[in-house]
């Protein structure tokens, strides 16, 4: 596959903050797709190397992916691509029809991102690799700080919009 | 409705108990010279009689003479006639400062004046703060060697023929009230010159195109450096100050005197019959005007409301629930409602402007944001008054406004209504909702997929839980191997 | 784990029966009951110190601020939440009005009216005024106790934290703000402030989410509070960027950072007064920029644990660099071309101190927002300032996380503190914070430091004992004392002898009581006047109180039309919309600097130009504030000049400042004064009269010190309605259009029987005919 440039123009900086992560995440997450997918979104990288090289890198992480993650790691995983593709599809509204009632795009948007920023705080909170980084925090108080999280968020991302 | 009934019953008890036709009052004082002049005014005097007045004579000199009672005016009305010869001044109960307060309290002055009589210098400078002046010379008088009346004045020409019909200007847009059939004689009239500068100075009468001043006693063949010619002298003068008090400046004050009543009259210019001059229809015209007979406006009750919701287009007033209030908010549609009435004889009528005039309303936060001329209708409730109403949306911006109908006209008392209102911006709940605006549907759906995504996912979460700790396990395990 | 259970043991075994309660079990208990005590007494201490002005005076709201916030307060608690949200102020800047509700900062009025209903709600009925008036002293009780909480977790010693506290609780850097009465939004943004600081900093510490969702709920609490909340936008996003630039990225950072991040600018908006300005203003944009890096940063870390490959490694560091210039200059390109609103004006004048001169006259003309003369630190803080440094430098000795946090707010707040007096207030805070440490640090190694023989066995029984966060000072004292000063111990050296113990301590001691007393002093002098109410002290010592402003405001309340609009310098319009409760065209709340300039003009100019002025803006009495009887400094005169700067910008042909000064150069208000200075209004009624109270010839102005002319000014279009006791305050009626049509100096004239001449000055020239 020809490099496919994913930046989206550099209009806000969600947009391009999120991208990326879109790009590593859809690549580490989606089981049913073909290793070649994480190819097209690592070439947004310079390209300097061969598209084989790549395509090796890319199978090695996800033949290590699945092999190491755990089951609850995927489902997160499965849940922040999915959040992704939500952001996407606002962004991309927004871009084509315009942000009209601003407040609502804000609250809509900002929903989404921030519920996958606290997805992947769990993640990262639950990810036995960081075990060190998070001492005093344990599985379940994780969860609960999550769903904390996320109520504060969604509270105030409905009164937004009101 | 029976307190409506009530109140004008009250209304008519008071109007007849006061039987004026003044619509402010009936105290006249007449300041004259000597006694002895009364009588030359006989008939003047009985029309002002016959009109309610009540006259109350004295001289300048009378102790018992003052202008004020209390600190209130003690007279709705003045009248002086001029100054005996040799005065300096109209004496220490008539001086400038006292005159302009009695005008600043409300009351009104008819001053006549004579070419004959040398006019005081107090005179003179109380004119000068009504922005009028007189020839420096005491003496002068107009002559006109066209208009003059040639049965009396054959060699002066100081006795002004002048058509009755012109009194008042005829302008457009001013109301016609001083005007009279037939002829006017004025006899020995001062001319005075009006400042340009002042719009409450009206010149009633002035001089026709050929007229000067010109002073007798000079014995001088011509006249060099003429004080003022033509239009430019007003012989009769209407003042009207801010407070609607009313000030005129009659030149000649023989005009008003039996004599020139009942005086047939002939034109100077040839093939004029002679004809009974009209000076006395014009006395009663123009004391009518000067004691607030004619030309009185008032305003009644204003009101403003929303004309939205329940109480669009309501026409009657009295069903309404929330009359005047003292908050809008911007672009919200506003009906405005003010009655005028004029008075006229012994009661109020509706007012109608003059051809081709209007009132007017401003909508104005240090400027005006519309200005709208008030359509004039009748109104069932109140057979006295017309009804001047507008309606128009309120501008989108806000502020302290102020509904402000503002109508100053020549011989017309002033009008001025100012009711402040506040005009205030959108609650925080007059928005239109998201949900209301269907380009918001999209995100309220990223919205509520997100959450349902995430209820989803914790039930999720929560059901494979014991799963997740069983490989949490293990890799504890692993781990601690 | 199992040594928990050997520690009463290991207590019980001490002798005397003081150990007994410092060590062990009970000890702890004992120690956290005694620290409870410490920080009432110091939250006690703050609240007393506070209340100078109470006891001076009176319970009253000081100062200009505090009467809108007062005002607003009280509309609040009559109305309700809803209207209050959608108040629509019309008697401020009249006729405009102000959208109140939506422009302002609601959360110290909602926090008083919350407190006053909540005491309404348990019967104990208690005046707006008095919530209102203890606010900030309640507020700072619970300062000193967020700043011990945030101290402590930096240092490892327990006394630095409760040194922080009481030095927080009386550093006059703090008080001059949170006096009885000091009604302002500072009062509660700086517990705000530290509170936030110490949630963020627990949150980078343990990486929860809950901490960072609690650090977004305090912040948006303080965003609510206090326009300063950029301080703490732009602070914690420095934080993390330089944790990151260290190499010290982790999943904690990203956890408490973008949480903080995605609920704290969402929690930001709901504030109507800051809407869209999150991701519209520039001043946000470098916590939006700083949270896209942590996306990237996160995933790369992220891809890297996945990926061996170095080669791998170094291509994702650049792309993150790649992506981090274009988004940056994308931000540049969106700031140029509009869609982001560039830098407030205020902001700017942070960097250039003389930008507000030149561009914005209306910023440079407040008092607080001059640059800081360096006394004003001594005079703040006294002993702390150099502390200060010392405890920054510990910072570095031991720099983790939260250390670098204190180290950038140092630098930051040292830096605007220096730029403007009103930022004073953030750089106390952790002045306070690292002068504890510092100081907690000498007492530590003085006081408790034993000789190494019994530490020894001392450590040998903390060893014992559980090596909590709880655990003996001597432990904690062990691990906190650096090598190098290990490597100095010797029992010759004083160190741990009783002579150089006591000298230190007594040093430190008294030290820390000539603090007291500074900031006793401090507060009771300079910091309690209300400014409402001044008080001077007569020859015999006695305290006489100047009521000047209260008298003329009550006048004005009394005596005029519940709707008379009343003109005067905005700094007086809060004052005269709480006290007089009467309409004014301009106030405190400088929002549109045209109005002001309006006022300006129409103060500065001839009274021919000012009537129309006022006469359009429905003007009914103007006031002025005259210091020349009393030799009060702070008048009208002396603010003149920016009257006329601020008129001058708006309209330079019409208003020149020049035209003020002598041809020397000089500012006067004598005979050597300009015409233009003698025929301005201002001039004209601070002036008014003023001979009558002096001999001929000898009226003297006793601010400026000069000799007044020998005529008083004369006034027409306004009289003088009021005049106050020690002639502060001067209240004028603005006459309406004069009756006849004259205007009204001729009308004047007339009254005073001058006869008018005008038909000799008419007869030179062209005549002027009258057109009808």
């Amino acid at each position: 596959m020809p490099p496919k440039k994913a930046q989206p123009s550099p209009s806000a900086i969600p947009a391009s903050a999120a991208k990326p992560t879109h790009a590593i995440s859809t690549a580490s997450s989606q089981p049913t797709k073909t290793p070649n997918k994480p190819v097209a979104a690592t070439t947004a990288t310079p390209s300097i190397r061969n598209a084989q090289d790549i395509q090796q890198i890319g199978t090695a992480v996800w033949n290590n992916y699945v092999e190491k993650t755990a089951q609850r790691t995927k489902l997160l995983d499965a849940f922040m691509a999915f959040l992704i593709v939500v952001a996407g599809l606002q962004f991309l509204y927004c871009l084509l029809a315009g942000n009209y009632p601003f407040n609502a795009f804000l609250s809509g948007f900002s929903a989404t991102i921030g519920q996958f920023v606290l997805t992947a705080s769990l993640r990262m909170q639950t990810n036995p690799e960081n075990q060190a980084e998070f001492e005093t925090i344990s599985h379940e108080r994780a969860f609960a700080d999550f769903v904390f999280g996320s109520m504060i968020l969604h509270f105030f991302c409905v009164n937004f919009i009101n | 409705m029976e307190m409506r009934l009530l109140l004008s019953l009250l209304l008519a008890g008071l109007v007849s108990t006061v039987a004026a036709l003044s619509a402010q009052g009936s105290k006249l004082l007449v300041v004259l010279e000597d006694e002895s002049e009364k009588s030359r005014y006989s008939q003047f005097w009985t029309d002002l009689e016959d009109r309610g007045f009540q006259l109350t004579y004295r001289t300048p000199k009378d102790p018992q003479l003052s202008l004020f009672r209390h600190g209130e005016p003690a007279y709705s009305h003045l009248l002086l006639l001029p100054p005996g010869k040799g005065t300096k001044g109209l004496g220490p109960n008539l001086t400038p400062n006292l005159l302009v307060d009695f005008i600043s309290a409300g009351s009104n002055v008819l001053m006549a004046l004579s070419g004959e009589q040398s006019i005081p210098s107090a005179v003179s400078s109380l004119l000068l703060e009504f922005d009028i002046s007189l020839p420096p010379d005491r003496n002068s008088m107009v002559v006109d060697h066209f208009n003059y009346d040639s049965s009396s004045a054959k060699e002066s020409h100081d006795v002004l023929l002048l058509p009755g019909k012109n009194a008042g200007g005829s302008k457009k847009g001013v109301a016609d009230i001083l005007s009279v059939d037939g002829i006017l004689a004025l006899p020995h009239a001062v001319g005075a010159v009006l400042g340009n500068a002042s719009p409450l100075l009206n010149s009633i009468i002035k001089a026709p195109a050929t007229a000067y001043t010109y002073n007798p006693k000079e014995e001088q063949e011509g006249v060099e450096d003429v004080f003022a010619t033509g239009d430019q002298l007003s012989l009769v003068t209407a003042f009207q100050a801010r407070n609607s008090a009313r000030f005129t400046l009659l030149g000649s004050v023989e005009a008003l005197q039996d004599a020139w009543f009942d005086t047939t009259v002939q034109h100077s210019a040839p093939g004029s019959k002679s004809e009974q001059a009209a000076n006395r229809a014009f006395a009663q015209k123009l004391t009518g005007w000067t004691f607030k007979e004619l030309g009185v406006v008032k305003a009644g009750p204003v009101t403003h409301f929303l004309n939205e919701g329940s109480q669009q287009n309501t026409s009657d007033l009295t069903t309404l629930s929330d009359i005047n209030p003292s908050i809008y908010r911007i672009n919200t549609e506003v009906h405005y409602t003010i009655e005028l009435s004029t008075w006229s004889v012994d009661h109020w009528v509706p007012f109608t402007p003059p051809a081709s005039d209007a009132v007017q309303l401003e909508f104005s936060m240090l400027s005006p944001f519309h200005r709208l001329n008030l359509a004039p209708t009748t109104t069932p409730a109140n057979p006295n008054a017309s009804l001047f109403t507008a309606t128009f949306t309120l501008p989108d911006q806000h502020g302290i406004f102020n509904f402000f109908v503002e109508y100053r006209r020549p011989y017309l008392t002033n009008i001025e209504e100012k009711r402040t209102v506040t005009v205030r911006h959108f609650a925080h709940d007059e928005y239109p909702r998201s949900f209301v605006i269907m380009a918001a549907y999209p995100w309220i759906t990223g919205i509520w997929t997100t959450v349902a995504g995430f209820v989803g996912f914790c039930a999720l979460w929560l059901y494979s839980r014991p799963e997740k700790e069983r490989v949490e396990l293990k890799v504890k395990e692993a781990g601690g191997r | 784990m199992a040594a928990s259970t050997t520690a009463p043991t290991a207590s019980t075994a001490s002798s005397s029966p003081m150990a007994f309660f410092l060590q062990g079990e009970t000890g702890r208990n004992t120690r956290g009951l005694l620290r409870l005590i410490i920080l009432c007494t110091i939250a006690a201490a703050a609240v007393a110190s506070r209340l100078f002005s109470v006891i001076r005076f009176e319970s009253i709201i000081h100062e200009f601020d505090p009467w809108f916030n007062f005002r607003a307060t009280k509309y609040l608690v009559n109305h309700g939440f809803y209207a209050f949200w959608d108040w629509f102020d019309d008697r401020t800047w009249h006729p405009l009005g102000r959208v109140t509700g939506g422009t302002l900062y609601p959360g110290l009025m909602v926090t008083s009216g919350s407190i006053y209903h909540l005491l309404r709600f348990l019967t104990l009925p208690v005046d707006i005024r008095n919530i209102c008036v203890l606010l900030a002293p309640a507020c700072s009780g619970l300062t000193a106790f967020a700043s011990y909480l945030f101290t402590s977790e930096m240092s490892d010693s327990p006394s630095a934290g409760l040194l922080a506290a009481i030095f927080m609780g009386i550093a006059p850097g703090y008080i001059s703000r949170s006096v009885a009465g000091s009604y302002d939004n500072e009062a509660i943004a700086i517990f705000l402030l530290v509170f936030t600081f110490y949630l963020w900093i627990k949150a980078v510490k343990v990486g929860s989410i809950m901490w960072g969702a609690l650090t977004a709920l305090f912040y948006g609490y303080m965003v609510s509070a206090w326009g300063g909340y950029v301080f703490i936008t732009n602070l914690l996003p420095l934080h993390a960027f330089v944790l990151i630039c260290m190499g010290r990225f982790s999943p904690r950072l990203y956890v408490s950072y973008t949480t903080w991040y995605a609920l704290g600018t969402l929690a930001s908006m709901q504030i109507p007064f800051v809407g869209f300005l999150p991701i519209r203003s520039s001043d946000h944009m470098a916590a939006l920029g700083v949270f896209g890096l942590t996306q990237l940063v996160g995933a790369a870390e992220y891809l890297r644990s996945q990926l061996p490959s170095k080669q791998f490694q170094t291509v994702i560091r650049s792309a993150v660099l790649l992506i981090f210039v274009v988004a940056f200059g994308g931000l540049v390109l969106l700031t140029v071309s509009g869609v982001v609103a560039p830098w407030s004006g205020r902001f700017y004048s942070l960097w250039d101190t003389g930008y507000a001169k030149i561009h914005i006259p209306i910023i440079a003309s407040v008092s607080e927002h001059q640059p800081t003369a360096w006394p004003a630190f001594f005079f703040d803080l006294n002993m702390l300032i150099w502390l200060f440094p010392a405890g920054v430098y510990m910072c570095f000795r031991k720099l983790k996380d939260e250390q670098v946090f204190i180290v950038i707010y140092a630098v930051l707040a040292s830096y605007f503190a220096g730029v403007m007096v009103r930022l004073m207030l953030t750089l106390t805070p952790v002045v306070c914070v690292a002068a504890a440490m510092a100081l907690s640090q000498i007492l530590d190694t003085f006081l408790v430091a034993s000789a190494p023989t019994e530490n020894d066995a001392d450590t040998k029984q903390a060893n014992g004992t559980p090596a909590g966060a709880n655990g003996s000072i001597a432990d904690k004292l062990s691990s906190a004392l650096p090598d190098t000063l290990r490597s100095t111990k010797s029992p010759l050296v004083g160190i741990y002898s009783y002579l150089s113990k006591s000298l230190i301590t007594g040093a430190i001691t008294s030290y820390l009581l000539l603090f007291v007393l500074h900031c006793t002093w401090v507060t009771s002098n300079a910091y309690s006047s209300p400014s409402v109410v001044l008080a001077s002290r007569l020859p015999d010592g006695s305290q006489h109180i100047i009521d000047d402003y209260r008298e003329a405001y009550y006048w004005l309340r009394q005596n005029t039309e519940p709707t008379a609009k009343v003109m005067s310098w905005w700094d007086y319009g809060y004052q005269i919309g709480g006290m007089a409760d009467r309409p004014t065209l301009v106030d405190n709340n400088t929002w549109n600097n045209t109005h002001i300039a309006t006022v300006g003009k129409a103060m500065s100019s001839r009274e021919e130009v000012s009537y129309p002025i006022m006469k359009q803006h429905e003007v009914d009495y103007v006031l002025v504030v005259f210091g020349g009887l009393l030799g009060y400094s702070g008048d009208d005169i002396n603010k003149f000049l920016w009257m006329v700067r601020i008129a001058e910008g708006i309209w330079p042909d019409e208003v020149k400042e020049r035209d003020f000064f002598t041809q020397r150069g000089e500012y006067r208000v004598d005979d050597q004064a300009t015409p233009t200075m003698r025929n301005s209004l201002m001039y004209k009624m601070s002036y008014y009269n003023y001979n009558s109270l002096f001999p001929a010839g000898q009226a003297m102005d006793r601010v400026r010190g000069s000799k007044l002319p020998a005529d008083g000014p004369q006034l027409s279009t306004v009289e003088e309605a009021f005049t106050s006791e020690n002639w502060i305050i001067r209240i004028y009626k603005v006459k309406d259009f004069d009756n006849l049509g004259r205007n009204h100096q001729d009308a004047t004239a007339f009254e005073k029987g001058n006869k008018r001449k005008k038909t000799s000055a008419k007869r030179r020239g062209a005549r002027v005919l009258r057109v009808d």
